[in-house]
């Protein structure tokens, strides 16, 4: 299915409010369109990412910390533009393959950053307690096998893939994966303890994805050239581009950037962080589109919060609410999305309210990507970037 | 009370020591449960071996203020980092009281700082005096000291915290890690008043110690948790210490450390925070209630708790005749997810399932194999088996496994082999 037939499909889908139950694809055979979770850890301040630059109540909240119209990169919409380090994304938002969500947050923001990221790992409420990352409530629909790689290079958490009903992997990169694996022996899952579940499950899973990786990767990893991507993301999004061409069968990969928290000095560290992103993620849409795939991959965004609408003393911002995310991909329909917030209405502790529930992407991915009308957030309208 | 036999007490041995020691086992297996706990709780010795020299905070002030020096501090606290790592990484292979370094380490997951956040090893190795210091006393007093400590003064950015600028790092995970717990209980105010009584806490130049600097303190009425007042910082920890939440704050970590990876049971939890409270928050209290209960007993609970990388490598090296080539046993430690020192961030590393992933387990398995290769060896023999206990093939397996094993059992004869396939079995991995 090319591009517009897919657009056309998905309308007609949503037209009709009704999905065939219909089997994606069959283990081993790989997805039709693969999501790429882009984790920005510490919540990034999305005012200065997605810049309002008219925006009388930013200037005057931001006076050392505003970006300059003159530097902005300008949207050409909206009267917003992109910071000035993220000149490689531009040429995508240009191509009209790049869609901007705004004031992406959900009610009653929640500033600590391991509540909040755990909100957008599970899809909950503020209020709300689930253990399950919220691809659970998707992908065991949508195929059977694996359903999500977590590439960092700690081996870090799992986060949305999070789950007992998930087979997700963690992992620093195919190439230590095919090598560390080799001495794991199958094992069945038990269940005497929820420990011991846990710990027999992920080591199946371990040995299954071991033994694809090496039938798919040996070759490819054994010509590998000598990594040109830089920083933690750029090797992070080559190991997954890797996996990808090579035909791995997972619908799903996360990748983190850390370092968005930022409570003082902010200029610097921002500009950095942000000229990582661009980077490694410029770099994999290029790998992508030079292996005609960049119509299959949908790159995803999200960070636990934003941050304060007003700059702080030491130069650096602290906790907020609603942010800025972005979507990107060969069948994304760019564009401006949501509203950016309104920076003259704070409340108490001086934070924007949210104008883009988190879970409207959620449920865009399920019903669009997916196809899964069965979902928790149906009560959440779908967002028309795809 | 009758005796706890071999099973039981290599229960409570695997459960409170580092590695489950034959000798402790041996002893503990004639002695009523009661009595083991006693022994447990109150066999403890204070000593450390001698630590390693570290530059102390006058000698780093000049870098820390200097934008142009910010790599001489990285490389120090690098290298510096790295000898205290390996410092107490070698003391919990050789230390006789392993149970205190276990509740050392249990509080220091609790009170995190660490290398990258402080860049002041020297602050984190008197930290860690403090936290073995307290580890069996008091929890009100284990509060204050942490809530003065210079390591958690830089780490939480206390020592910035002035009337003028007011900084909530440390007010903002003092409500909802070391004490309340969530986010629940509290509001955003409460946080914003909480970090205008702290302020002024800060670090004496001279001597790296903490220092109250009344200049920079808000003596201003602030309201907190309900209450309206002029507070300092210690009137914000009393009144957070009068909270019931804070006592089942730790009962719910206790339940994680000791029980089993599920969460926590309230009807459990809340008895023992109540126990907590009315002892005026005397650990060993506490801990007499955790180990005594029948949730720590249930034979369903065996096998319910994942071993953290500390007691699958530094406890399969105390209690067996394993050795690491090389001394990289931080390094080691490091790469299985639990670098001492430097937790991934202020809640501390989650533990319980979270030790395994896919990730991780290629590491555990990896070190497991390395510990046992090579010993299978014929020259070994003789020295190998001199260091293992003399019992039965089923007392080895009840020793060292808390369930059946999942594996088959190797079918070639040979007490070497028979160990190395127990350590390698998932069932291994679990507590």
């Amino acid at each position: 299915m090319d591009r517009r037939d897919f657009l056309k499909y998905s309308g007609l889908i949503s037209a009709a409010g009704f999905v065939p139950e219909m089997a994606f694809s069959a283990t081993g055979r790989s997805p039709e369109k693969i999501v790429v979770l882009v984790e920005l850890k510490g919540g990034n301040d999305g005012f200065n990412t997605l810049v309002p630059y008219m925006d009388d109540a930013y200037k005057k909240l931001r006076p050392t910390l505003k970006i300059d119209e003159r530097k902005v990169l300008k949207l050409g919409q909206g009267d917003m533009g992109m910071h000035p380090r993220l000149q490689q994304l531009m040429k995508i938002w240009e191509q009209g393959d790049m869609a901007w969500v705004q004031g992406i947050g959900y009610p009653r923001g929640v500033l600590s950053h391991f509540r909040s990221m755990d909100i957008w790992d599970s899809g909950s409420n503020a209020n709300q307690f689930l253990d399950d990352g919220w691809l659970t409530h998707v992908l065991p629909r949508v195929k059977q096998g694996l359903h999500g790689i977590s590439v960092s290079n700690d081996g870090g958490s799992l986060g949305p893939l999070h789950s007992a009903r998930l087979n997700s992997v963690s992992m620093q990169s195919p190439h230590m994966f095919v090598k560390q694996s080799k001495s794991i022996k199958n094992i069945t899952p038990v269940n005497s303890t929820p420990a011991l579940a846990h710990l027999t499950q992920t080591q199946n899973q371990l040995y299954e994805v071991g033994l694809q990786l090496r039938e798919k990767m040996t070759r490819s990893l054994r010509n590998q050239k000598r990594s040109r991507s830089k920083g933690v993301l750029g090797h992070s999004l080559e190991s997954v581009a890797q996996m990808i061409i090579a035909g791995i069968d997972s619908p799903v990969y996360k990748v983190t950037q850390g370092g968005f928290d930022m409570h003082s000095g902010q200029v610097g560290r921002h500009n950095n962080v942000l000229y990582q992103v661009d980077h490694a993620l410029s770099r994999f849409a290029n790998t992508m589109k030079q292996n005609g795939l960049w119509d299959k991959v949908v790159v995803v965004t999200y960070s636990e919060f934003g941050r304060r609408a007003a700059e702080n003393r030491g130069g650096g911002t602290d906790h907020g609410t609603a942010s800025a995310q972005f979507v990107m991909g060969g069948g994304i329909r760019g564009g401006l999305y949501g509203r950016h917030p309104n920076m003259n209405q704070l409340d108490a502790n001086g934070n924007v309210a949210h104008t883009t529930d988190f879970r409207q992407v959620y449920a865009t991915l399920a019903q669009r990507i997916w196809r899964q009308n069965q979902h928790p957030w149906q009560g959440h309208q779908t967002i028309p970037f795809i | 009370m009758g005796k706890l036999g071999l099973f039981k007490a290599r229960h409570l041995v695997s459960r409170t020591s580092i590695g489950a020691e034959w000798e402790t086992i041996q002893r503990y297996k004639n002695l009523n449960m009661r009595d083991a706990i006693i022994h447990t709780l109150n066999a403890v010795n204070y000593e450390t071996p001698r630590m390693p020299q570290t530059s102390a905070w006058s000698k780093t002030l000049g870098n820390r203020n200097s934008m142009a020096r910010q790599r001489n501090m990285q490389r120090m606290a690098k290298t510096e980092g790295k000898a205290i790592q390996n410092w107490w990484a070698n003391h919990m292979l050789t230390t006789k009281s392993p149970f205190l370094e276990r509740m050392t380490l249990f509080w220091h997951n609790h009170f995190p700082s660490n290398i990258d956040g402080t860049k002041q090893p020297s602050a984190l190795l008197e930290q860690n005096q403090t936290l073995r210091r307290h580890a069996l006393g008091n929890y009100g007093n284990l509060l204050f000291a942490i809530s003065k400590d210079p390591a958690m003064l830089l780490y939480l950015d206390g020592y910035k915290n002035v009337k003028e600028d007011p900084n909530e790092n440390f007010a903002r995970e003092l409500l909802e890690l070391f004490t309340l717990g969530g986010t629940h209980y509290y509001s955003e105010r409460d946080i914003k008043e909480a970090a205008r009584a702290f302020t002024g806490w800060s670090i004496d130049d001279r001597t790296g110690k903490y220092r109250f600097r009344p200049e920079l303190h808000d003596r201003g009425i602030k309201t907190f948790m309900g209450k309206r007042g002029n507070f300092t910082g210690e009137d914000i920890l009393k009144i957070l210490l009068k909270h019931p939440r804070t006592a089942e704050t730790i009962a719910e970590k206790m339940w994680s450390e000791f029980i089993n990876t599920s969460r926590p049971n309230p009807g459990y939890t809340r008895q023992w925070a109540q126990i907590f409270r009315n002892s005026n928050y005397d650990i060993k209290t506490l801990l007499m209630a955790v180990l005594g209960s029948d949730a720590f007993w249930h034979p369903s609970n065996m096998g319910g708790l994942i071993k953290s990388p500390v007691e699958l490598t530094i406890g399969t090296m105390r209690a067996l005749p394993y050795r690491l080539r090389t001394n990289n046993l931080s390094h080691n430690l490091s790469l299985m997810g639990q670098s001492l020192f430097a937790h991934p961030s202020v809640k501390g590393w989650d533990g319980g399932e979270s030790w395994i992933s896919t990730q991780s387990l290629m590491r555990r398995s990896g070190i497991l194999t390395n510990l046992t290769r090579g010993n299978l060896r014929k020259t070994n023999d003789a020295r190998m088996m001199q260091h293992m206990p003399n019992c039965s093939d089923e007392e080895l397996i009840t020793w060292l496994l808390p369930v059946t094993p999942l594996n088959p059992l190797p079918t070639e004869p040979g007490r070497q082999r028979l160990v190395r396939a127990l350590v390698l079995d998932p069932a291994y991995q679990v507590s």
